[in-house]
């Protein structure tokens, strides 16, 4: 793609999304609150959070398609809200957005068309991206006929087409394949480093993994921002597998507790995620309700991460994470 | 690049982007054959059945004699009644008590009861009294033979009093000459009227669902992410439902012509014309109410109210808007079928050209830029 690329890309230097002090309410609830980000060109940032944490309205905030009660949202500089933004921005909603009862072939060329690209353009460019995505053989098919995978792929196609600076993607590979979420990260990848930026949600911790940054958003407010290794290492929380004769007993003591951040069944055995020096009291104090334990610490994984910030948002503090390198033992 | 270039570039932009949404929408249909059905199949059917079953022409209405006299002057206005194709004798009897029950089985409509001594009073020169029943519980019918027999018996009375050789001068008389529609058919009137309601409940529903489904779809989360404006939404939209309505409002003229030898005494330009300008308002209301309710559901119910309710009873078709009480006059004169109603009328029937329906026309398109400017006011690029 990198005789596509669009010349803008390369020149920006600032960030390509940004976000200043968000604000959106529905009625009481407040959605998304003082939230803050940018993106800059050649980067992939991730906003990660539960359901309902606030990521689809962040987006819907970014990409101009919702009101804000505050803050600010641009693109390459300009209000989300311009509809000139809209040239800059590629994006692909989370639920199925594009005609089904248009084929894969109409669904591009219609939103080509309304992006003003001429015929001959147009062409070229489908061609290209339906090689890519490997959706040529059914160009003819209709979109509400392919697979997840197939129609994501498609959304993605259509969102790329006039070669945006920035790309929006809500929770990308919902709902679609393992193989054909390698895929579709293989092309974003493959248009981040001719240097657009992208923007993506996910609830899921291993796409989450593959972001350059990423943002924990839970109740609307951004708890911790960082690179996911980064954030794994400032970790200051200690993480352990736990093995005993009874799991499920073991479970039910622990479930609730103020030092368990979080625990989760692995097998045979139990992962926790304990507050910091509260491992030894506790696991003795277990063994007295429960009987005999074997525990080992273990490195955390980015879902412990993810799961002790929305116990303790203090989790990756920075001062931290030095003296607490490894201070799991 | 220049102003004057960009400004260009602009323009042929909202061209394009209006021709590819036209185009999608053209699509759309054309995969869809039960919106085909729906617009071309329905008015066809409708106006059928309709144009058959819906008449206000009254005629055979069953009457029941009691003649006491039994002379030739009785028997001369009995014969009057028998004449046309109004009455109809089912019933004769030899006393006025007898009737009052073939009325209230509905055997009978209406009683003719002429008593012993009508032809004395008449030869006598007095106003010989003939007596009529009539049952008001129809009361088209009950008005009908009224009108008639009053107009029957003044002839009849006439020509009795020449025979007596006192011939009567009324002081006044009318001499009515129904113009336009000479034999007072009603399907003459009816099937434009009829027209009006069936293109309107098409263009309204065609239209009403076309916004809303791309919501409910969440297609238009993505048509907002692009650069498309809103008017060119609107529009784009509105351009093949357009061309699909005037399908219509040729399929209904030709209709109403073939079947129902609707005469049309005017121009048919004038009158694709005043349609054209109707189609449009009415697919401009079906857009308002599918941008304002985002749900296909309800802006389907809303079609239906807000079309029929007016069509039918505001527009003039079945009860003339200047005898309505003012307040029900003003509403009526908002929606643009009543200015169609008569537009149609004056085209079809008394031949008038744009001249004569220029306040039509006028009130119509200004219901079309209303619709159009709330729809985009309320169609903002926000999909919550």
């Amino acid at each position: 793609m990198t005789s596509d690329a669009n010349p803008q890309l390369q020149e920006k230097g600032g960030p390509v999304i940004e976000a200043q002090g968000l604000v959106r309410r529905f009625g009481k609830l407040v959605a998304v609150s003082d939230l803050s980000l940018h993106v800059a060109a050649g980067e992939i940032y991730g906003l990660i959070g539960p359901d309902g944490a606030g990521k689809t309205t962040t987006i819907r905030m970014l990409t101009g398609l919702m009101a804000l009660d505050g803050g600010v949202a641009r693109v390459s500089g300009e209000d989300a809200s311009n509809v000139g933004v809209r040239e800059q921005l590629g994006y692909m909603p989370q639920q199925y957005a594009l005609y089904g009862d248009l084929s894969v072939d109409e669904n591009l060329t219609f939103f080509g068309r309304l992006f003003g690209l001429n015929r001959a353009e147009r062409e070229r460019r489908k061609d290209r991206l339906l090689e890519i995505t490997r959706l040529a053989p059914f160009r003819k098919r209709r979109a509400d006929q392919l697979s997840g995978g197939m129609y994501k792929k498609l959304a993605l196609a259509c969102a790329l087409l006039h070669q945006p600076v920035a790309l929006v993607l809500d929770e990308p590979s919902n709902g679609v394949d393992p193989v054909s979420r390698r895929e579709l990260w293989e092309l974003i990848y493959e248009f981040v480093s001719d240097g657009m930026a992208v923007l993506l949600s996910t609830p899921d911790m291993d796409e989450a993994a593959r972001c350059h940054r990423v943002g924990l958003l839970h109740h609307g407010k951004l708890l911790a921002e960082g690179a996911p290794d980064a954030l794994t290492r400032r970790f200051h929380h200690e993480t352990l597998m736990v093995r005993t004769a009874n799991r499920d007993a073991l479970e039910d003591l622990l479930v609730g507790r103020e030092e368990v951040l979080a625990l989760s069944p692995e097998g045979a055995e139990l992962r926790l995620v304990l507050r910091r020096g509260s491992t030894q009291a506790l696991l003795a104090w277990a063994e007295t309700q429960v009987g005999a334990l074997h525990w080992e610490p273990s490195k955390p994984a980015f879902e412990d991460v993810f799961l002790g910030l929305l116990a303790d948002p203090q989790s990756c503090s920075e001062p931290a994470a030095t003296e607490l390198s490894g201070g799991a033992q | 690049m220049s102003g004057a270039s960009k400004k260009r570039r602009r323009r042929g932009l909202v061209l394009i982007r209006f021709a590819a949404m036209a185009g999608k929408e053209v699509n759309h249909i054309l995969r869809d054959p039960q919106v085909l059905l729906f617009a071309l199949g329905m008015p066809v059917v409708l106006l059928l059945l309709f144009g058959y079953a819906v008449t206000f022409d009254i005629d055979h209405i069953p009457l029941v004699v009691v003649d006491q006299e039994q002379s030739a002057s009785s028997r001369e206005l009995i014969a009057a009644f028998e004449g046309g194709d109004l009455f109809e004798v089912v019933a004769v009897r030899e006393t006025p008590e007898e009737v009052e029950p073939l009325l209230q089985r509905g055997v009978a409509k209406v009683g003719l009861i002429i008593p012993e001594g009508f032809d004395r009073e008449l030869l006598r020169g007095d106003s010989p009294q003939a007596q009529l029943l009539l049952d008001g519980t129809d009361n088209n019918s009950a008005g009908m033979a009224l009108g008639y027999a009053n107009a029957l018996s003044q002839a009849a009375t006439k020509k009795a009093a020449e025979r007596a050789g006192t011939p009567l001068e009324l002081p006044l008389e009318a001499r009515a000459r129904t113009l336009y529609n000479p034999g007072l058919r009603s399907t003459v009137v009816l099937v434009p009227g009829l027209m009006v309601i069936l293109l309107v409940m098409v263009a309204v529903m065609l239209t009403a669902l076309t916004v809303a489904r791309e919501y409910e779809r969440g297609s238009m989360e993505q048509l907002f992410a692009t650069p498309i404006g809103r008017l060119e939404v609107i529009l784009g939209k509105l351009a093949p439902y357009f061309i699909l309505g005037m399908v219509d409002v040729l399929l209904v003229v030709t209709v109403g012509v073939l079947l129902f030898d609707v005469p049309i005494a005017g121009e048919l330009a004038v009158l694709t014309g005043v349609s054209a300008l109707f189609m449009l308002a009415m697919l401009m209301q079906g857009l308002f109410i599918s941008v304002a309710t985002r749900n296909q559901m309800v802006a389907s119910q809303l079609a239906v109210i807000s079309t029929l309710l007016p069509s039918l009873l505001l527009s003039g078709f079945i009860f003339p808007v200047e005898s309505m009480p003012s307040p029900l006059q003003v509403v009526a004169s908002i929606f643009p079928a009543r200015y169609f109603v008569h537009a149609v009328r004056v085209v079809m029937l008394k031949g008038g050209g744009f001249e004569s329906i220029g306040v039509d026309c006028l009130a119509i398109g200004l219901f079309f830029l209303a619709m159009l400017a709330v729809s985009i006011k309320r169609f903002r690029r926000f999909v919550a």
